[in-house]
């Protein structure tokens, strides 16, 4: 996502170290790698916000007794490594056929504190500035519907699966985020349907 | 209450009459127990759905430290100590001193942790207090400014968890903040490398100073149960263990937001989290007429 990039890899189902193993779904584990050096508390909390946003999403009932362990590794930083990491950590997933019950887009935006506008998919330089950083993570299930029912019942439909928002702004602020964060997020989802898409047609002329 | 085990086989064969009682029952099924309850709109220990434990805080706990709180929420107890020491500031910031944060959730508090380094929770809660306290800018870093590139005052801000029933967060942010607000530090003086302070017996304004906080922050958490996402003000332990999700709202005394977080369980709408808000406004106010000296 524009001057960030982030490495995902995705081994599972795999057997499981009896201590973490559970009887009736697989394990998620999840390591966040940073940059450089070794990884740092900020890491663990990040690790924590994937792993569980992505419990509830995989199928882990089909694999009982085994562990899904997601490696995340930041390439480059330039701001918004958190929805980043979300993002390729779900097309890892699909591209590791692992069973899930929807996909995840993440956009993450701020609060100009000059100018209030609210900035999607800020820079380094831009989070700097901001008054306040909102990182939002929506499902494909609401962007299934028509789209121009969408338009309407935004308010209805932009259920957030995981928020995470710092700085200092007020409930109006945070829903009108919330919003615009909605609508980019149905980019995101256009943009993994059609990589996927992409790579399933390769695939197939390979294949002939 | 009458056990399975006193029913004769004869009868079982007929009819498998299996009755536990209450307490058998919350061992076996916790989430279905969990559950019967919820659907009647209360929870176990008789709180509703939007109640929150009996709180208290008390200042001034420990009396080697520069300031202290003890926060009691429930059966979750946390100590809170700040202590200052001299440090050398960084390079690319010679006049901000430093804030540590730092979590312990030692293995007197719970079964549920184990001796050895922090655990996955602990270094996830002191992120987020650290976090929150950074980016809301409750303190001005300048302010703990002894001498320009050379001299700035360290603040250990140590929470220690003395016993865990759940919500770790919101006590040790309540007891953070109570404990800034009391912090006293002595007068630093300058000279030739060296930084002394008075040795003045009994602290005052004259030979010590006090932190200005620019905004005192009161969170609220809620734990989100089950597909259909109820949401569980001020989670105890049990609750924390069979929810999926939970929502942690830190306001200002403005109102204004500093933090707010949604994390696991299903997609939530907003009419949950403007509800959260609404509930987290009233606690935050009942916090703060708590932290008040």
């Amino acid at each position: 996502m524009g001057g960030s990039s982030v490495l995902c890899s995705v081994v599972g189902p795999t057997e499981v170290k009896i201590r973490d193993e559970q009887l009736d779904k697989a394990t998620v584990e999840v390591v966040a790698r940073p940059l450089v050096g070794l990884p740092s508390v900020k890491d663990k909390a990040r690790e924590q916000n994937i792993r569980e946003t992505l419990e509830p999403i995989l199928l882990s009932g089909l694999h009982p007794r085994t562990l899904i362990q997601i490696v995340v590794q930041t390439m480059k930083d330039d701001g918004c490594i958190l929805s980043t990491a979300f993002n390729a950590t779900i097309l890892a997933l699909l591209d590791a056929g692992i069973p899930l019950k929807s996909i995840l887009g993440s956009v993450t935006c701020i609060i100009d504190a000059q100018s209030n506008e609210i900035l999607l998919d800020p820079t380094t330089e831009e989070l700097a500035q901001a008054k306040s950083t909102h990182v939002f993570v929506f499902d494909n299930k609401s962007s299934i519907a028509n789209n121009e029912d969408i338009m309407d019942q935004e308010e209805l439909l932009a259920n957030v699966l995981f928020s995470d928002s710092t700085g200092s702004f007020s409930e109006e602020e945070y829903f009108e985020c919330s919003r615009v964060c909605f609508k980019a997020a149905q980019a995101v989802h256009g943009f993994i349907r059609t990589a996927v898409e992409k790579k399933l047609q390769k695939e197939y002329q390979q294949q002939e | 209450m009458a056990s399975a085990s006193t029913a004769t086989p004869a009868t079982t064969a007929a009819s498998p009459a299996f009755t536990f009682s209450a307490s058998t029952f919350q061992k076996l099924h916790p989430a279905e127990y969990f559950r019967k309850f919820v659907s009647q709109g209360v929870r176990p220990d008789g709180r509703l759905l939007n109640g929150f434990r009996p709180t208290t805080v008390h200042h001034g706990v420990i009396t080697t430290a520069n300031g202290s709180a003890m926060v009691r929420i429930g059966g979750t107890t946390v100590v809170c100590g700040v202590k200052a020491e001299v440090a050398e500031p960084r390079l690319d910031a010679p006049d901000q001193g430093y804030l540590v944060p730092n979590v312990d959730l030692s293995p007197i508090s719970s079964s549920a942790f184990r001796p050895g380094p922090p655990s996955e929770q602990a270094q996830v809660v002191s992120e987020a207090i650290h976090r929150v306290l950074k980016e809301s800018n409750v303190l001005d870093l300048k302010d703990l400014c002894i001498e320009e590139g050379k001299a700035v005052w360290s603040l250990w801000v140590d929470v220690v968890c003395v016993s865990y029933d759940g919500n770790i967060y919101d006590a040790a942010l309540t007891s953070v903040m109570a404990a800034l607000g009391n912090v006293r530090i002595r007068n630093p003086t300058y000279e030739e490398g060296i930084v002394k302070v008075s040795g003045a017996e009994d602290l005052s304004d004259d030979n010590s100073f006090t932190l200005k906080l620019a905004r005192t922050l009161s969170s609220a958490t809620f734990a989100l149960f089950d597909t259909n996402l109820v949401a569980l003000a001020d989670p105890n332990f049990a609750e924390e263990s069979v929810s999926q999700g939970r929502i942690t709202i830190t306001l200002d005394e403005a109102g204004q937001i500093c933090a707010l977080s949604k994390i696991g369980a299903g997609a939530s709408s907003p009419a949950l989290l403007r509800q959260c808000l609404g509930h987290a406004r009233e606690r935050a106010q009942e916090l703060r007429q708590l932290m008040k000296q």
